[in-house]
């Protein structure tokens, strides 16, 4: 037994160690501000715009539409809130399309746009009981006064694969049709996405959730859709993000996107092993509740309710055995909080209450899943007895 | 640990005495808050100290049931003309049970508390004494204590008074968490107060003010749930320019009574039979306690009485008491020790 198995790769990856020592020559001493014109800055804007073309090829668009931010919250909120702001120059009234189960670094932005702008408004999609965003839902929230559709392409709570296909297609059939973004943070680590997010005009990345660095992200955008800078300052960034760009933190995300790229099929198939053998196991566990057991899913997550448990216990008791997993939901305070996520699927507060999200990466090991089975039963057998 | 000097010196003595601690914060109210003991910056500041100590900390989200056993009924009572003390109705049902309950699953021997009070062993028994700072003693607020819950409390504090914590608390390098003391209630602003919370919950009722001596209208109330029984703060006074309480308040009826002092003192205080509570076996009618009913006020002598529903006959007459308020009983010849609580209602 080890004493610590790390089961939130979904909150923070662990950082690669090839990310670290590429990352390492730009972290100390003289490192050029890619703005500049000498041999210094050259070598730093080198280092960037290689960074870019990778960042480019991970999600497969062009180097040119990859704006370097400051990680997944600040390229969901560039998207929504770019895209909403030049949207109203030009017109009366401005729609933000999205779903009940996106993260708060799209929800709070689009809702910002909405209390902020008398001419903005939110339109939220339904999704069903299995997690999935209800198409005909999406359908009927688009007309011509839709500024942008942002539909995530996996749930970070539950892992649930979202159709995006169906969301570009519905977009696109408006008139004039509609920009879509899509936060791509939890799918990255598992899914193909220059095919999955083809038809999508932008895609919000996190270096962190695929073994980079925090506060390090890209939002790729495609067909040149327009979009303002939320912080103009110098230009930087073809004019969507000031401030000097930070070298180290570009050669971290888009060595970690080669990283996961270059390991993505062989990852998949072991983690989706793990997935299943975690699931059937956990079934059995009195209480124990799959969530959403025929939705597609990311192999690295396993989100289930137990009845009658309540999470901070269940997380409590895991910690002092050295798991750390996850409620998948928690405010500032280090609270646990009830899901938005399951109760926009129809989860009732209670069931809501026992959650547990167990999320697995590519350092996760056989031993460890099966380590960890035994320890939930205990917990899980222990909290059941003594309530 | 909330964060401030109490709960933390509590937590570093008993790291001393070589207990196997962990911190616990409650998140409590999910609303706007600018004061009480459960903000983020609150839960930043518990563990912060934690870090300090070299323990950990975990946050407990008791946000619905907060919800459920301490704001909810906040707002009936008021709705119906009762006077409720949510903070004891928090350690009473939060504190002092769901965290109980939770201890013991989570497999813990104790639970400590910066309160200002003491558990005393006895032959054998657990008795909740007053804090050694009469100043501070916050007995009153654990009054419902019962002895399975005595027995596994720790008030690492409650010997000493409060100069003495902030000596502790500069020992064992905390004085940066020198906050100041929370007295207001948690889910109300204090800026914005108890009648902007309500507003938003319920809807007031207008009610005449009635001299309960003379009959006379003597002026009107726009929300009759935020008057108090036993006020007098903005209470007009009467023609003889004698000082007014309000010694009714009835929102079936759109009625407040106020009076003299003379007029409104009284001699029993009714007690509420589902939420009298004793620490050990209960007392007896007949018995003499000492009842104090609100949080730094004095004890004051009585008997407890059962004629088919129970009440204290006072030795003196007093001012009215709330409904809704908590009534703590104190042990006549050792006046520290808490025999039990209820709450104050209607006869």
């Amino acid at each position: 037994m080890s004493d610590q198995y790390y089961f939130d790769h979904a909150a923070s990856a662990p950082r690669r160690d090839e990310v670290t020592a590429a990352m390492e020559p730009w972290m100390h001493g003289v490192v050029g501000n890619p703005s500049g014109t000498h041999r210094a800055a050259r070598a730093a804007r080198r280092a960037v715009e290689e960074a870019r073309d990778e960042v480019a090829e991970f999600v497969g668009a062009k180097p040119g539409g990859v704006i370097f931010t400051g990680g997944g919250t600040e390229s969901c909120h560039l998207a929504i809130a770019g895209v909403t702001h030049h949207h109203r120059r030009t017109h009366e009234k401005s729609v933000i399309v999205t779903s009940r189960i996106e993260h708060n670094a799209v929800l709070d932005a689009a809702e910002m746009m909405a209390r902020d702008f008398d001419d903005v408004t939110v339109r939220y999609v339904d999704v069903d009981e299995e997690g999935v965003v209800d198409l005909d839902s999406l359908s009927r929230a688009l007309d011509n006064d839709v500024a942008i559709v942002s539909i995530m392409t996996v749930n970070n709570e539950t892992g649930i694969c979202q159709p995006l296909d169906g969301v570009s297609s519905l977009a696109n059939a408006v008139p004039g049709a509609v920009p879509t973004h899509t936060d791509a943070v939890a799918a990255a680590p598992w899914l193909y996405l220059p095919m999955l997010t083809a038809s999508i005009d932008m895609i919000s990345l996190c270096a962190h959730k695929i073994g980079g660095p925090v506060n390090s992200g890209a939002l790729i955008v495609r067909n040149d859709v327009a979009l303002d800078a939320m912080v103009p300052g110098g230009g930087q960034e073809r004019g969507h993000r000031g401030g000097t760009v930070d070298v180290a933190a570009c050669v971290g995300l888009a060595t970690a996107a080669r990283i996961t790229a270059r390991e993505l099929e062989t990852t998949n198939d072991r983690v989706a092993e793990y997935q299943l053998r975690l699931t059937a196991s956990l079934a059995f566990l009195p209480g124990c509740r799959i969530t959403a057991p025929g939705a597609s899913k990311v192999p690295g997550t396993v989100h289930v309710t137990f009845d009658g448990i309540a999470s901070d216990e269940l997380l409590f008791l895991l910690d002092q055995e050295g798991v750390c997993a996850s409620a998948a939901s928690s405010c500032s305070s280090g609270a646990g909080v009830s899901s938005h996520v399951l109760a926009a699927m129809g989860v009732t507060p209670e069931r809501a209450r026992g959650s547990l999200r167990l999320s697995m990466g590519a350092e996760t090991t056989s031993q460890e899943v099966d380590d960890v089975i035994g320890i939930l039963s205990a917990v899980v057998y222990r909290l059941t007895t003594s309530a | 640990m909330s964060g401030g000097v109490d709960s933390s010196v509590a937590a570093g003595l008993l790291i001393e005495a070589g207990h196997d601690v962990v911190g616990a914060t409650l998140k409590l109210w999910g609303g706007v808050s600018d004061s009480g003991c459960c903000s983020v910056a609150d839960v930043d500041d518990a563990r912060r100290v934690a870090q300090m100590l070299g323990i950990d900390h975990h946050v407990f989200n008791y946000t619905e049931e907060f919800e459920r056993y301490v704001v909810e009924p906040f707002v009936r009572d008021h709705a119906a003309g009762r006077s409720p003390n949510p903070c004891i109705e928090c350690n009473r049902h939060i504190k002092f049970d769901l965290l109980f309950e939770r201890a013991h699953r989570l497999g813990f021997d104790a639970v400590a508390t910066g309160h200002h009070a003491q558990v005393l062993e006895r032959d054998g028994r657990h008795h909740l004494i007053r804090g050694a700072d009469d100043q501070k003693d916050q007995s009153y607020v654990l009054g419902y204590l019962r002895e399975e819950q005595l027995a596994v409390l720790m008030l690492p504090i409650g010997d000493m008074r409060k100069s003495e914590v902030r000596v502790h608390a500069e020992r064992l390098g905390l004085r940066t968490w020198d906050k100041p003391d929370s007295q207001d209630v948690c889910f109300i602003e204090a800026s914005r107060g108890r009648e902007v919370f309500l507003r938003q919950r319920i809807a007031f009722t207008p009610a005449t003010i009635i001299d309960v001596a003379s009959g006379e209208e003597v002026g009107a109330t726009g929300a009759a749930e935020l008057m108090t029984v036993g006020q007098r703060r903005g209470v007009l006074p009467g023609r003889d320019g004698a000082k007014r309480y309000v010694s009714k308040v009835d929102i079936g009826e759109r009625r407040v009574e106020v009076g003299r002092l003379d007029d409104v003192l009284i001699t029993t205080i009714h007690l509420d039979a589902d939420s009298l509570t004793f620490a050990h076996e209960p007392l007896a009618d007949g018995s003499p306690v000492l009842a104090q009913w609100s949080a730094h006020g004095a004890a004051q002598a009585g008997t407890l009485r059962w004629t088919g529903a129970w009440s204290i006959a006072l030795d003196a007459p007093a001012r009215p008491v709330a409904p809704g308020q908590s009534v703590v009983l104190y042990r006549v010849n050792e006046p520290a020790i808490v025999e039990g609580a209820a709450i104050v209602t209607l006869p």
